[in-house]
Order: structure tokens, then C-alpha cells, then sequence
């Protein structure tokens, strides 16, 4: 039975979901703005970064919740690495080739986690909050999911800060306007750069460590989590932090609802691979509509 | 127009010479080495590749970067399919009308996205295939779900080795067809609208036109390739719109050489080369599994980590492709044969 209630339920625990997204593309976007840098590994970064956590859970005995931070710093260390390695070398030549280095490293990854981490497959960080519900009159929500939509609230305070008040802020937002101009200010782009990707990384770390927490994982979930992160910014507009907000929230909630609305047995009984086709037949309407996304500047 | 000058022009092109040997190559291969495996699952699908990554580059060589192309080879695949089952049409009618439907489907998608950007672009047609799965797998009685269903055969069984002559006869007319697309004005205008979009138009090409142009004979081909994939496969199952699926044409045609007539076809043999020896050093890399627990098999994750890595090092210290070297190669041959002339001449 499809009631109100179960419906206000699956938006609220919908909205939960989408901050994920929310970190996800936001690193996307980070990424994207300054670097112009199409990075469809950003998935499998998130993967690392939930085996990270639940390594660090597990045989380090950390709280679930500190090894978000663990997380965050091992994945943007790995982000370093590949700024520094793979994406500088190509940097300036066409742009396709980020693409193909990207899917490139989409391989190396999933496969070194499977090898890895095989044997842990379909796995969950233990929290002790899991499955514990705050009820608020007939909707519940799981603790686990307002711990996660605080931290990323927090995360993204701290990266708004970042951006607008400190003075690497100024630099990042220089280059993402004109990198030729700000390196003559004495802007070191480069450092801008390999900065950048560590951040963009560790937000994708950090989204790791809540999707463990919350879903179960394994070596392959990174793939559709990029596809969704960008075609959140492509929805909500390259480069706007606020667009990446809403639309990892539109995402979310309409996953879940799909995925609620849809197993009822008296609609299909059986979700399927609806809740994430729902996402890109959103996309393909919104661009039809609009080609250059719903905040979307002209231009790129 | 000048139709015929076209077709003169790429006859005497040195390509189209290297293509007629190679054709030749492939034709009399199959004579020597009598291999069921080699010639069923190794030489036949270098060719069903070649068609597919070939049709990629062509929307690539109008600046259309694909990723879901994987969707209209299983269009082709399940159309040639369904058609004789349930129609009971004529197998080689049902790889057509695969190829037509596949066009047909491109031609609308094309349609929702010749005003999209190259990026913007990758992401609908990827979306595209996790729709077409979502659908299809409302319907598993229809499809065959997750085991797929047997499609009935060309020829009868075994069937390899008159089919590996089918595939070459479709592979030489699908590249032939396209080496034409890309060396006609038709090719000249794709690559106006890959390099400028916006100067393309200045000059008077109707730049939404030919990318959708660019959309129907690619899907086409793309569709084709998926009859003859069900073909050699003798199955057709959903997991043919997997992403990575739609990976392959793309590494094909980097590895080979993006924009390129030869690059996918040197792609696809190399890469399907890599898929079928490469398991031969599987027992060796036995050796590792120690440090690797987890899985059975560490074979099959070295290789894929192998594969990655090549197309991170093709991509970075070889960026136009294996066939670079070729040129590379033969640029150096005919230096020294030229120094041989000079010195003749003195």
C-alpha cells in the first residue's frame, strides 16, 4: 500500500541518500571548475574510500564515524597521485584524453579492490547505530542517516569557507576564471591544481565512508555513483556548489520514491534498475529542455 | 556530385591499398590455421569489433564522444534475434532490419542530443543504455533476463567457419563504407564540426544535420555488428548492455588511433588479441595468489589491471595510437630508401 506517510518516509530517507550524491558531485564539480577536468574515476574513488573505512573500522577498531576521516586523507593522498602522474600529462591536449585516462583507471582500480578486498564482498561498515530509527510520529529515519546529512551539512560549511574566505580559496577561484592570468599574479596553478584534486578526492572519500555506512558495498558500486555525480552538475549547473545541492537532493528523493512507489505490489512489486534509470530519464528530459542544464550558465 | 571523383580518390589513396592486402590476409588466414577456437572466438570477432569500433570513431570523428554505444549493438543483437524467432524472418534479413532499428533508435537519440555538448553527450547516451536495461528487464520472459535465449544460426552448425567469411564480407563493406564517410564531404564536415562547431556553421554546414547524420550510420554499423556479435556468441543475453560494453569501442579506436580509418581495426585485433592469449599466462601469475587470498583467480583482475594501464601509457606517451607508429615506421623506411636514391644518384 503506497500511503502518505511511507511516501513522506521515502523523501526524507531519499534526501539522506542524495547527500551523498551531494559530496560526490561537489568534489565532481570542485574539479571540474578549476581543473576543467573530466574525471569519470571519481566513482572508484569513492569505492576506495569505503573499503578504507571499513578497514579502519574493522582491524583498527575506529568509530565508523572517525574513519570518515581516515577515509578522506588516504583517498585524497591517491588523488595527489594521479593529478600528479596520470591528469598533469595530459593537461593542454585534447580533451577527450582525460576521458580515456579516467576510464583507464577505472579498471585499474576496480580490479586491484577486487583483488583485494574479494572476499569482503557485499560488506557494511558496523555502526552501532545501524538499524536504530528516530520515529517522528509515523515517519522514521535511521540515526545513521542524520549523522550522515550533519557531516555532510558540515562539510560543506567548511568548503564554502574554504572557497570564499581564505586566501587558497581566492587562488582556486582565480584559476578557475582564467588559469593564464592567475599564474601571471604568481598564482603557482600548478600547486592550485594537485590541491584541487586532493579535495575533490577526499570529498569523494568521505561520500565512501557514509555509502559503507549506510549500503552495502563491493568493488563495482563505483560506476554508476560518477554518471550520477555528474549528471547531478549537469542538472544543477557546472561550477555552483547550490546547484550541486539541489540536484543531488532531487536525485536522492527521486530514486527513493521511485524505488518505494514501485515495489509497492500493487504497482510492479519489483524495483528493478528503475530508481536508476529514473535519474538519467530526468536528465535526458531536463536537457532536452534546457541543453545546457537547469542553473547552467551558457558557455560550457 | 563529384561522386565518382570521390571513389577515385580513395581507391588510389594508400590506405585503401593496405586495406585490399589486409582483406586479402584475413580471406586466406582461416585456410592455414583450422582452429575452431581461433577462427570462431578469435578471428570473428576481431571483424564483429572492427565493424562495431569503427562505427564508434565515426561519431567520434564528428566530435561525438559516445558512451553507451553498447546499447545499439545489443539493439542489433536482440532485434536480429527476436526477428527470426519470432517473426520467423530470414537471419541475414533479421541482421539488417537489427541494423535499421539500431539507426532508427539513433536517429531519435541523435535527435535529442545534436544540441548538447561533447560531454553532456556522453552522459545521455550512457543513460540511454541504463534506461534500455530498466526496461528490458520488465520483460524477462520476452528477453531471456540474465541467461538470454539461443538465436537460431546462420548456417547449419557448426557454423564458424562460413560464418567468419559472412562477418568478413560485412566488416569489408562497413569499413569501406565508412573509410568513404570520412574521406567524402560528408567526412570533411564531420571534421569541421569535431574541430569548430561554431565556425562549422559560418561557413554554411548545417551542423545539426550531419551529426545526426553522423548518428544514423554509426548506430547503423554499431547495429550490424550486434546480429553478428548474437551470431558468433549463439546467445544473446541483457549483460550486452553493460557499460563496459560501451567501453570497448572507445579503447579500441584510442588504442588503435582515434579518427583514424585503421585505428579501430588495429584496436579491436589487438584488444581482442589481449582477451584471448593473455588467459594462456593466467597459470603462470598462479604464482601471485598467495599475497591475494580473496579471489581464485588472479589471472583475470592482472589482466584487466594490465589493460587499464596500457590505455593510462598509450594515452599519455602515444596519444595518436598504435598506428602512429606505423606511420612512424614507414616515414622511416622511405627516408632511408630516399637516402639510398640521393647516394645512387651522386
Amino acid at each position: 500500500m503506497i500511503t502518505p506517510a511511507g511516501l513522506a518516509e521515502a523523501l526524507l530517507w531519499g534526501v539522506a541518500n542524495g547527500c551523498i550524491y551531494i559530496l560526490l558531485a561537489t568534489g565532481l564539480n570542485l574539479i571540474f571548475g578549476v581543473m576543467k577536468l573530466v574525471n569519470f574515476a571519481h566513482g572508484q574513488l569513492l569505492m576506495v574510500g569505503a573499503f578504507v573505512a571499513y578497514e579502519a573500522t574493522v582491524i583498527a577498531g575506529l568509530n565508523p564515524y572517525l574513519s570518515i576521516f581516515v577515509a578522506m586523507g588516504s583517498v585524497a593522498l591517491i588523488g595527489v597521485v594521479l593529478e600528479k602522474f596520470a591528469f598533469r600529462r595530459v593537461r593542454g591536449t585534447e580533451k577527450l584524453n582525460e576521458i580515456f585516462i579516467s576510464l583507464g583507471l577505472i579498471y585499474v582500480f576496480q580490479n586491484v579492490a577486487t583483488l583485494f578486498w574479494a572476499e569482503n564482498y557485499n560488506i557494511r561498515i558496523p555502526s552501532s547505530l545501524a538499524g536504530l530509527n528516530l520515529s517522528l510520529g509515523s515517519i522514521a529515519i535511521g540515526y545513521d542517516r542524520i549523522l550522515a546529512m550533519v557531516i555532510v551539512a558540515v562539510i560543506l560549511v567548511g568548503l564554502v569557507l574554504l572557497t570564499k574566505k581564505t586566501k587558497f580559496g581566492l587562488a582556486m577561484r582565480a584559476t578557475s576564471q582564467k588559469s593564464d592570468a592567475a599564474m601571471l599574479m604568481g598564482i603557482n596553478i600548478n600547486r592550485v591544481y594537485i590541491y584541487t584534486f586532493a579535495i575533490g578526492a577526499a570529498l569523494a572519500g568521505a561520500a565512501g565512508a557514509l555509502y559503507g555506512i549506510l549500503f552495502s558495498f563491493n568493488p563495482a558500486i563505483g560506476a554508476l555513483p560518477t554518471i550520477k555525480g555528474f549528471a547531478i552538475i549537469i542538472l544543477g549547473g557546472l561550477g555552483s556548489i547550490p546547484g550541486a545541492v539541489v540536484g543531488g537532493l532531487l536525485y536522492g528523493i527521486a530514486e527513493n520514491s521511485t524505488a518505494y512507489i514501485l515495489t509497492d505490489p500493487s504497482v510492479l512489486g519489483n524495483a528493478g534498475s528503475w530508481p536508476d534509470a529514473i535519474s538519467f530519464i530526468l536528465l535526458i528530459i531536463v536537457l532536452i529542455i534546457r541543453p545546457t542544464g537547469l542553473f547552467g550558465k551558457k558557455g560550457e | 556530385m563529384d561522386f565518382k571523383a570521390e571513389l577515385l580518390k580513395a581507391i588510389r589513396s594508400r590506405k585503401f591499398i593496405f586495406l585490399i592486402v589486409a582483406l586479402v590476409l584475413m580471406a586466406v588466414l582461416p585456410l592455414l590455421v583450422r582452429s575452431e577456437y581461433i577462427i570462431g572466438s578469435v578471428l570473428t570477432l576481431m571483424l564483429v569489433y572492427a565493424i562495431y569500433a569503427s562505427s564508434w570513431n565515426l561519431l567520434a570523428y564528428s566530435g561525438q564522444g559516445s558512451l553507451g554505444h553498447a546499447a545499439f549493438l545489443g539493439i542489433g543483437a536482440f532485434a536480429s534475434a527476436l526477428f527470426a524467432t519470432k517473426l520467423g524472418l530470414p537471419l541475414i534479413v533479421g541482421i539488417f532490419v537489427g541494423g535499421l532499428i539500431s539507426a532508427g533508435i539513433g536517429l531519435l537519440i541523435g535527435l535529442a542530443c545534436v544540441r548538447l555538448k561533447a560531454w553532456f553527450l556522453a552522459m545521455v547516451t550512457f543513460g540511454f543504455t541504463v534506461i534500455i536495461l530498466a526496461i528490458m528487464s520488465q520483460f524477462d520472459s520476452f528477453f531471456g533476463g540474465m541467461i538470454g535465449f539461443p538465436t537460431p544460426t546462420l548456417f547449419p552448425q557448426p557454423q564458424y567457419f562460413p560464418l567468419y567469411y559472412v562477418a568478413l564480407a560485412f566488416a569489408a563493406a562497413s569499413v569501406v563504407v565508412i573509410f568513404w564517410a570520412m574521406k567524402s564531404k560528408l567526412g570533411l564536415a564531420f571534421k569541421a564540426i569535431r574541430e569548430n562547431e561554431s565556425e562549422a556553421k559560418m561557413v554554411g554546414i548545417n551542423t545539426g544535420l550531419y551529426k545526426l547524420l553522423a548518428f544514423v550510420i554509426s548506430t547503423f554499423f554499431a547495429g550490424l555488428a550486434g546480429g553478428l556479435y548474437a551470431q558468433s556468441n549463439l546467445t544473446v543475453q541483457v549483460s550486452i548492455f553493460d557499460p563496459a560494453f560501451s567501453f570497448l569501442p572507445l579503447i579500441m579506436s584510442v588504442i588503435g588511433g582515434l579518427a583514424t580509418i585503421e585505428g579501430p581495426i588495429i584496436g579491436a585485433v589487438v584488444i581482442v588479441s589481449i582477451n584471448s592469449f593473455l588467459p594462456l599466462t593466467d597459470k603462470y601469475l598462479q604464482i601471485l595468489h598467495p599475497l591475494f587470498p580473496g579471489v581464485t583467480q588472479v589471472g583475470p583482475q592482472l589482466r584487466e589491471i594490465f589493460l587499464g594501464m596500457f590505455l593510462i601509457l598509450v594515452v599519455i606517451f602515444m596519444p595518436k595510437g598504435l598506428t602512429s607508429l606505423f606511420h612512424k615506421a614507414y616515414d622511416y623506411l622511405r627516408k632511408d630508401i630516399g637516402k639510398v636514391k640521393k647516394l645512387e644518384g651522386h
